[in-house]
C-alpha cells in the first residue's frame, strides 16, 4: 500500500499544480461552489455498484420483476445519495480563524471556521492537510453559527518561525459511504512558531529600568489613584466597569502602592550564544515572566518592546522572537 | 425497551440493528431454508448479541475458517450443489450467520448489510405477491438507515431522524426507480438455464376417478383469471376446456400418451371472443382455453390433435397467454379410425348392466342424437342428484352409480355418460376443465377458481363432429347457468358459501383480488410485450431498445437536473433581511467601479472610504450610510428608510 501510494504521488503532485492553477488563490472567507468539488465513488460505493449489477442480471435470468425493481431503486437511491454527498460540501463557507501558535517541536495548528448559511446540517466532514500521515479532523458544520476545526499538519514545526498551510481538503462520505466528495482550499493559512523556550537555568540579568509605585504613598498598595485609558493586557479585573456604563469608554483603575518591577530582556545580555540559543533564552525569560504576572520588555537588534504584562505582550514578544532575522 | 436501548452504547446499538434488519430481510427464507440454517443463524445472532454485552472475545480465526468450510460443505451435501436459487440461498444465510461471529468493525456491518440486501433479493425471486412490495420497501428503508448510521462517525443522530432522512431520500429515489422500470429493456427468454423449481401439482390433474372433481371443488384457490377483450360470451357457454381423457378402465378415465392423429379440420361460426388468461401456477403442462380454441400464441403453446393447449414447460410460475376462441363450430373431416377405435374402447367385462341398458337404448334410438337424447332423458327424469358429497362407489363404477347410489358430481355424470355412449358404439370422451368463472366488476374481469372445476364429454356426431354434451346440465341446470353455490343442496360445503350472503365481504374479496390480478398483469407480468404496447398507446409505435435506451438517458438527465435543483433549494441559505440585501445590492454596485469592499470593511468605513475616494457621490453615500445605520441598529427601522434606501441605491451612478 505504502509503495502503491509513492507510485502515486507525482500523479498527486500534478493534480495539486493542477487544481492550483484551476482554482487560483482562495479569498478569505471563501465559498465552495460545486464546480469545485470532486466526487468519486468509494471502494464501499463499487462494491454496492457491482453487487446491483449482479442483482440486475439475477433478476433479468429470472425475468423477475420485483428484484428488478429492487436492482433499480437501490440504483437510484445510489444516485440520489451521490447528489447528497456532494451537496453536503457545495456552498459551505471556510473562514480563517485565529490560529494560535505554537512552540518548536510542538505541531503546527491551524484552526478553520466552518460556515453553514443554509437550513441544512451537513454532517460528517473531514478536514485534512492532505498529507498522507495526519488523521482527518472530523466534524458536523452545524446550521448558521460557525463551526471551529484545527488542522494540524502531519510533521511538527521543527523550526521558529512561520509555517503555511499551502492547501487543505475538505471531505465527506456522507450519507452512505458509497461516494467520498471532497474539495481542495488554498488559503494562506499561516501559524506562527516560536522559539522553543530553553530549559530553565540562567536567570536574568538585574536590568531594571522602570521601578514605580514605591514612593507614592505609605499605606501600600490597593489605593485607588485614578483611571487611564484602557490597554490591551490588562487585567478584567482592573477595568472600571461603572465608568464604562456611564459611556465614557474602558478605562483602567490605577492603585497607588502598586509595585512594579520589570525587566527588559535584552538580546545584547546574551553574547556568546548562538542565535537561535539566544532567542530560545530569551522565550524561556519571557515565559517564567508572564506566569509570574512580573513585568518585561524586550529588546532585539532593532526591536524594542516596552515593559508591559498581559496575554497580548506576551504573544506580541514571542512573536518578534519567532519572526526574528538578524 | 427504548430506556434501554438508550442505555447501551453505540456500538452495540449498531449490532442489535444491524442484526434486526438481517433478520427482516432473513424472514421470507425461513420456509426455503433447512431448519437447521435458521436455526444457526439465530444462535449465532445471539450469542454475538451476549457477547458484544458480556464483553466476551470474539473467536479465533481458525475457528471462523472452519466453521465457514464447514458451511460450505453442509450446504454442497444437502443440495449437491452450489448453484442455483435454493443452494445460493442457504449458503447466504450462513454467510451471514458466519460473518456475525466476526463482526467487530463498520466494514463487517457494511458486509452483513449488503448480504441483507441480496437476501431480500432472493426473497422476491422466490415470490412477487403484492404483499411483497411493502415488505420490501419497509426493509430496504431500514436497511438503508443502518447502512448510513453505519458511517456516521460525527454525528450523533436519533434513530427516528435517521429513518426519517433515509425515507425522504428513497421518496427521492422513487421516481427515477418507477422510470427505470418502466423503460428497461426487457427481453425475451433467459440468458442461461436454470435448475427448475420442483413445485406441488395443483388443479385438474391427468386421470380422473370418482370423487376426483368434487374433492377438488371444496378449494376456494384460484385457477386462472380471464379478461376479455370485448364481450364475453353467455353463462352457459363458458366451457373452459383444459384436457381430454380417452383411456377408461372401468372406475378411471386417462389421457391418451403418446398418441398422434389428425386433427379434425374446424369451421367456426358465432362470434370471436378474445381474451388474455393468467394461469396460477399449477406445474402442468396444459393451458386453459375457451371451448374452443382457434388461435392461440405458437411460441407458447401448441395444440393437440383433441384440441388441449399444451405449453412446452411446465407452468411453474404465473403465465398469461392470449387465446382467441370460438364456441360455436362444426367440423367437417371425418374421424380417423384410430380415433374412432380408441374412443369407443371399453374394458371387456367391466360395467355389465351399463352395456345392457347402451344397448336396449341405441336399439331404440338408432340415430346418434336421439341417443344422447335419450341418456340425458334418462338423467333428467330419473331420480339422479347433483351433490358435492357423492358416496364411494363399487369397482363397476358406472353400474354402480348408475343403478345403485344414483347421487354424483360431474365425474360420475360424465363418466356414466361416456361410458353410456361407448357401449352404444358411439365414439365418446371426457373432457376436464372448468365451467363459469365469477365476474369482478373491479377489474373486469372473470376469476375462475378450482370450485369451478368441471368435467364433461364430448361425442361424434356424423356431419357435425365433436359435440359437446354436459349431462350434469340435464340434472342441474343452475348449476351450469348459476354455478356451484346454487346447484348443490344447502347443507354442503361450497367454499366461500359461508361468505356468500354477506355483500361486504365478497366486495372486499373482490376489490382485494382486483388489486392482485392488476399487480399480477401489470407489473409481475410486465415484459417487452406489454412495454411495446404500453408505448403504443402513448402514440409510439414499435418501440426498440434504442429509442428505449435515449429515453432512459433522458429521464436520467432530468433526474439529475430536477434532483439537484431540490437538493439547491433546500440548501439555499436563509434570505437575509431586506436591509442587508440593499446594502449587499449596493456593495455589488460600488464594486463594479473598482471600489471593492474589503472583507474587513464594515460598512461605515467603507461608505466612508468610497465618499473620499469619489467625492461626487459623497452626498448620496453619507446619506446611505446614515440610514444603513439606522436601519439595522436603530430601534425601529421604518420601511420609509428603507424604500429611500433602496432608492438612493438605485440611483447611484458610477
Amino acid at each position: 500500500m505504502a509503495l502503491f501510494s509513492r507510485l502515486l504521488e507525482p500523479l498527486r503532485q500534478r493534480m495539486r499544480g493542477w487544481m492550483r492553477k484551476r482554482q487560483g488563490d482562495d479569498p478569505d472567507p471563501v465559498v465552495l461552489g460545486s464546480r469545485r468539488i470532486y466526487i468519486l465513488p468509494t471502494a464501499l460505493g463499487l462494491g454496492f455498484a457491482g453487487m446491483l449489477f449482479l442483482m440486475m442480471i439475477g433478476a433479468m435470468n429470472y425475468a423477475n420483476n420485483l428484484a428488478l425493481g429492487l436492482a433499480f431503486l437501490l440504483g437510484s437511491l445510489g444516485i440520489v445519495a451521490m447528489h447528497h454527498c456532494h451537496r453536503t460540501l457545495a456552498g459551505l463557507k471556510f473562514a480563517l480563524a485565529t490560529t494560535h501558535p505554537v512552540f518548536a517541536g510542538q505541531r503546527a495548528r491551524f484552526a478553520i471556521a466552518l460556515i453553514n448559511e443554509s437550513r441544512q446540517p451537513r454532517p460528517e466532514l473531514e478536514l485534512t492537510d492532505d498529507s498522507l500521515t495526519s488523521e482527518p479532523v472530523r466534524l458536523d458544520a452545524a446550521v448558521g453559527e460557525p463551526t471551529r476545526a484545527v488542522v494540524e499538519i502531519g510533521h511538527p514545526a521543527e523550526r521558529r518561525g512561520k509555517v503555511r498551510l499551502d492547501r487543505f481538503e475538505v471531505g465527506t462520505r456522507h450519507p452512505f459511504g458509497l461516494f467520498r466528495a471532497w474539495a481542495v482550499l488554498h488559503m494562506d493559512l499561516e501559524c506562527i512558531v516560536y522559539p522553543r523556550p530553553s530549559e530553565r537555568g540562567l536567570s536574568p540579568p538585574p536590568h531594571e529600568t522602570d521601578v514605580g509605585g514605591a514612593q507614592d504613598g505609605p499605606r501600600g498598595d490597593e489605593e485607588f489613584a485614578g483611571l487611564r485609558p484602557f490597554h490591551a493586557g490588562d487585567s478584567p479585573r482592573r477595568i472600571a466597569w461603572k465608568a464604562y456604563a456611564r459611556g465614557r469608554g474602558l478605562q483602567t483603575k490605577q492603585f497607588a502602592g502598586t509595585t512594579v518591577i520589570s525587566h527588559v530582556f535584552d538580546w545584547d545580555s546574551l553574547e556568546g550564544l548562538g542565535v537561535e540559543a539566544r532567542l530560545s533564552q530569551l522565550c524561556r525569560w519571557i515565559l517564567d515572566a508572564h506566569a509570574a504576572e512580573r513585568a518585561y520588555g524586550l529588546k532585539l537588534p532593532g526591536v524594542n518592546v516596552p515593559p508591559n504584562v498581559g496575554d497580548a505582550h506576551r504573544q506580541h514578544c514571542l512573536t518578534a522572537l519567532a519572526l526574528f532575522s538578524g | 425497551m427504548n430506556h434501554f436501548i438508550r442505555q447501551l452504547d453505540d456500538q452495540t446499538q449498531r449490532l442489535l440493528w444491524v442484526v434486526s434488519a438481517l433478520a427482516l430481510s432473513l424472514l421470507p427464507h425461513v420456509t426455503h431454508v433447512p431448519i437447521w440454517i435458521v436455526l444457526f443463524a439465530a444462535a449465532t445472532a445471539a450469542w454475538r448479541i451476549a457477547a458484544q454485552m458480556r464483553g466476551w472475545r470474539l473467536p479465533p480465526k481458525w475457528l471462523r475458517i472452519v466453521v465457514v468450510v464447514l458451511a460450505v460443505v453442509s450446504v454442497l451435501a444437502g443440495y449437491r450443489t452450489l448453484n442455483g436459487l435454493e443452494a445460493g440461498t442457504a449458503l447466504l444465510v450462513l454467510m451471514a450467520a458466519s460473518k456475525l461471529l466476526e463482526t467487530k468493525d463498520r466494514r463487517d456491518l457494511t458486509v452483513l448489510i449488503f448480504i441483507s440486501f441480496v437476501l431480500l433479493f432472493a426473497a422476491l425471486l422466490y415470490e412477487q405477491g403484492l404483499l411483497q412490495l411493502p415488505y420490501m420497501l419497509v426493509a430496504v428503508w431500514l436497511l438503508t438507515t443502518m447502512l448510513m448510521r453505519v458511517h456516521q462517525t460525527t454525528s450523533r443522530m436519533a434513530m427516528g431522524e435517521a429513518m426519517r432522512m433515509t425515507a425522504k431520500m428513497l421518496l427521492l429515489s422513487l421516481p427515477l426507480g418507477v422510470a427505470f422500470f418502466v423503460l428497461f429493456p426487457r427481453l425475451p427468454g433467459q440468458f442461461w438455464a436454470l435448475p427448475a423449481r420442483a413445485g406441488a401439482t395443483s388443479g385438474i390433474s391427468d386421470e380422473i376417478s370418482p370423487g376426483d372433481v368434487s374433492e377438488l371443488s371444496l378449494s376456494s384457490g384460484i385457477a386462472f383469471r380471464v379478461t376479455f377483450t370485448g364481450s364475453a360470451p353467455p353463462p352457459a357457454e363458458r366451457y373452459w376446456r383444459g384436457i381430454v381423457l380417452h383411456d377408461f378402465d372401468g372406475r378411471t378415465w386417462r389421457r391418451a400418451r403418446g398418441r398422434f392423429s389428425t386433427t379434425p379440420s374446424v369451421e367456426a361460426s358465432g362470434p370471436e371472443y378474445d381474451y388474455r388468461i393468467t394461469l396460477e401456477p399449477n406445474n402442468r403442462n396444459w393451458l386453459f382455453s375457451l371451448d374452443l380454441p382457434t388461435r392461440w400464441p405458437v411460441t407458447r403453446a401448441f395444440q393437440s390433435y383433441d384440441f388441449q393447449l399444451l405449453s412446452p414447460e411446465t407452468i411453474s410460475s404465473p403465465t398469461s397467454y392470449r387465446v382467441r376462441s370460438h364456441t360455436q363450430y362444426t367440423m367437417t373431416s371425418d374421424l380417423p379410425t384410430m380415433q374412432q377405435n380408441m374412443d369407443t374402447a371399453l374394458p371387456g367385462e367391466r360395467n355389465p348392466r351399463t352395456r345392457e341398458l347402451a344397448r336396449a337404448l341405441k336399439t331404440e334410438h338408432p340415430d346418434t342424437l336421439e341417443f344422447v337424447q335419450a341418456v340425458l332423458q334418462k338423467f333428467r327424469n330419473e331420480e339422479y342428484f347433483y351433490t358435492l358429497e357423492p358416496p364411494r362407489l363399487e369397482a363397476d363404477s358406472v353400474d354402480d352409480f348408475l343403478f345403485n347410489t344414483r347421487r354424483g358430481f360431474c365425474e360420475h355424470f360424465a363418466s356414466a355418460f361416456t361410458a353410456l355412449m361407448r357401449a352404444g358404439g358411439v365414439p365418446a370422451r371426457i373432457v376436464a376443465g372448468y365451467q363459469g368463472g365469477q365476474y369482478n366488476p373491479m377489474g373486469d374481469y372473470f376469476i375462475v377458481r378450482q370450485s369451478d372445476a368441471h368435467a364433461w364429454s364430448e361425442v361424434w356426431v356424423e356431419g357435425r363432429g365433436w359435440v359437446r354434451v354436459d349431462p350434469t346440465a340435464a340434472v342441474a341446470p343452475e348449476r351450469i347457468e348459476q354455478g356451484l353455490d346454487a346447484a348443490v343442496p344447502e347443507d354442503e360445503p361450497v367454499p366461500g358459501r359461508f361468505f356468500g350472503g354477506n355483500g361486504m365481504v365478497l366486495n372486499l374479496q373482490l376489490a382485494w383480488d382486483a388489486l392482485n390480478s392488476g399487480w399480477q398483469n401489470n407489473v409481475v407480468e410486465y415484459n417487452d410485450t406489454l412495454q411495446r404496447s404500453l408505448f403504443s398507446n402513448l402514440g409510439i409505435d414499435d418501440i426498440d431498445w434504442r429509442s428505449l435506451g435515449l429515453l432512459l438517458t433522458a429521464s436520467l438527465a432530468v433526474f439529475f437536473v430536477a434532483l439537484s435543483g431540490w437538493l439547491a433549494l433546500r440548501f439555499k441559505p436563509r434570505p437575509k433581511d431586506p436591509a442587508a440585501q440593499a446594502y449587499a445590492h449596493l456593495c455589488r454596485k460600488l464594486g463594479s467601479g473598482n471600489l471593492v469592499r474589503r472583507p474587513h470593511e464594515g460598512p461605515v468605513d467603507y461608505l466612508t472610504r468610497v465618499g473620499t475616494a469619489r467625492p461626487e457621490l459623497r452626498a448620496d453615500l453619507d446619506e446611505l450610510r446614515a440610514l444603513y445605520v439606522s436601519l439595522r441598529y436603530g430601534p425601529l427601522p421604518m420601511s420609509a428608510q428603507l424604500s429611500r434606501f433602496r432608492f438612493l441605491v438605485n440611483r447611484l451612478k458610477l
